[in-house]
């Protein structure tokens, strides 16, 4: 049927009538080199190329393999290596803090006993002027009292001729003051 | 030059040769199968040769269809399947070197010789049948038995039967119409180019459409000679998972 269609299309080649491919005659031959051409090609396949692309392709993935461990292993020591370092720097900035904190502290408590001990000096020195001033106000009451008296007992004896007691005239004085 | 399309096709004796009354004659089909094996132990050797690291550009390729073949059989097959790794390697880089280097002008398509790819074809599916005894016995025939209620399967084992029987027909056939095809069609347009270029004055202009046409199929022509190696490869890995495991899933 397609090898009518063939001579049809074109001039007839030497010696080509019908369809090459279901010309019987050329199969013996055609399968006998197939066997012979696949059979090598399969030695050569199973026996060198395979094996040789299997062996790179395996000692690449293992190199891989490698190269990522060692790469693991060094980002684990540098990992180590980060923390050796930043261990001894965060604890000498906490010794740092709590030193501060203590010298900050002792100077609170010094503070706050000079200020205690100065209040203390400044009452008592309060007290003492309170005191003085106190004594002062009631010598100086009797002082005037007795210059009173005096007074008193001069001027009576000026107008009277009479000299009164001491005290009659302190009596008289101090009902005055009392008044 | 013979413009008959056909006449690429024929088999032509070079040195005649006969054993045990067999007219086995070096052919030319001989001949481009050798050149087909030399390519590829050529192609493997320079691809091996180095064995470097950082693959060049002639390795990347054979480890690209190294690991193409062996992810198709480990997908389709299963990783028993590897057993087979280098049988169905072979016949990939046979069928696929054939149908590359059928497409040179001039040269001899191995594949389009029905002969030669029945004959692979009917390999693979004895392979089968023999692997499948091997591994489970006469339970192997439990592959003609799907499941499904007993009167349906009157109907569905006959089916099964002869689609497994028919599988070398189609396997071959599928190949070698593909190839004997897109030459055919190749060799059609090119007697267009010269036809047309022969006859002279605005008809000589015209044979520049053919032309492209033929660049075009050409390209297509590649996809083709790839993807129909690819085909029977998965297809023998598809048959020889049946061989292994009958219908189970692995």
């Amino acid at each position: 049927m397609i090898a009518t269609d063939a001579t049809k299309e074109g001039t007839e080649a030497p010696g080509g009538a019908g369809f090459p491919p279901f010309k019987t005659e050329s199969f013996p031959s055609q399968i006998f080199w197939l066997v012979v051409t696949m059979t090598f090609l399969f030695v050569v396949l199973w026996r060198f190329a395979g094996p040789r692309i299997k062996g790179t392709l395996s000692e690449r993935r293992g190199l891989i393999q490698k190269e990522i461990e060692t790469a693991q292993e060094s980002r684990r020591r540098a990992e180590a290596a980060t923390v050796a370092y930043e261990t001894p720097l965060f604890e000498a900035r906490e010794r740092a803090r709590a030193i501060n904190n203590q010298y900050r502290e002792k100077a609170a408590e010094d503070v706050k006993k000079a200020e205690a001990e100065a209040d203390a000096n400044a009452e008592r020195v309060t007290a003492e002027a309170e005191a003085r001033l106190a004594r002062i106000r009631s010598e100086a009451k009797t002082h005037i009292a007795g210059a009173a008296k005096d007074a008193a007992i001069e001027i009576v004896e000026r107008l009277t001729g009479e000299r009164v007691s001491d005290a009659d005239a302190t009596a008289a004085v101090s009902a005055a003051q009392e008044a | 030059m013979a413009m008959n399309p056909m006449e690429q096709f024929a088999v032509k004796p070079l040195i005649p040769l006969h054993i045990g009354g067999y007219d086995v004659s070096f052919t030319n089909q001989s001949l481009w199968m050798c050149i087909v094996i030399g390519a590829i132990t050529l192609f493997m050797a320079m691809a091996t040769s180095k064995r470097s690291l950082v693959p060049g550009r002639m390795q990347s390729m054979a480890e690209i269809s190294y690991e193409f073949v062996a992810n198709m059989i480990g997908t389709a097959a299963g990783e028993d399947g590897l057993r087979f790794f280098p049988f169905v390697f072979t016949l990939f880089m046979f069928v696929l070197f054939s149908n590359f280097l059928g497409l040179l002008p001039g040269s001899f398509t191995v594949t389009s010789q029905i002969v030669v790819t029945f004959a692979l074809a009917a390999f693979v599916v004895a392979m089968v049948i023999v692997v499948g005894f091997i591994r489970h016995g006469i339970g192997f025939l439990k592959l003609f038995v799907p499941h499904a209620p007993w009167y349906l399967l009157i109907l569905l084992i006959p089916i099964e039967f002869i689609s497994f029987m028919t599988r070398p027909i189609s396997l071959s056939v599928r190949l070698f119409a593909n190839m004997l095809a897109g030459h055919t069609l190749l060799k059609v347009f090119a007697s267009f180019v010269i036809a047309l270029g022969g006859a002279g004055g605005i008809l000589s202009l015209l044979s520049v459409a053919p032309f492209f046409l033929i660049v075009a199929i050409t390209a297509l022509e590649l996809l083709v000679a790839f993807l129909q190696a690819y085909v029977f490869a998965i297809l023998t890995c598809i048959y020889l998972n049946e061989g292994l495991h009958l219908h189970e899933h692995h």
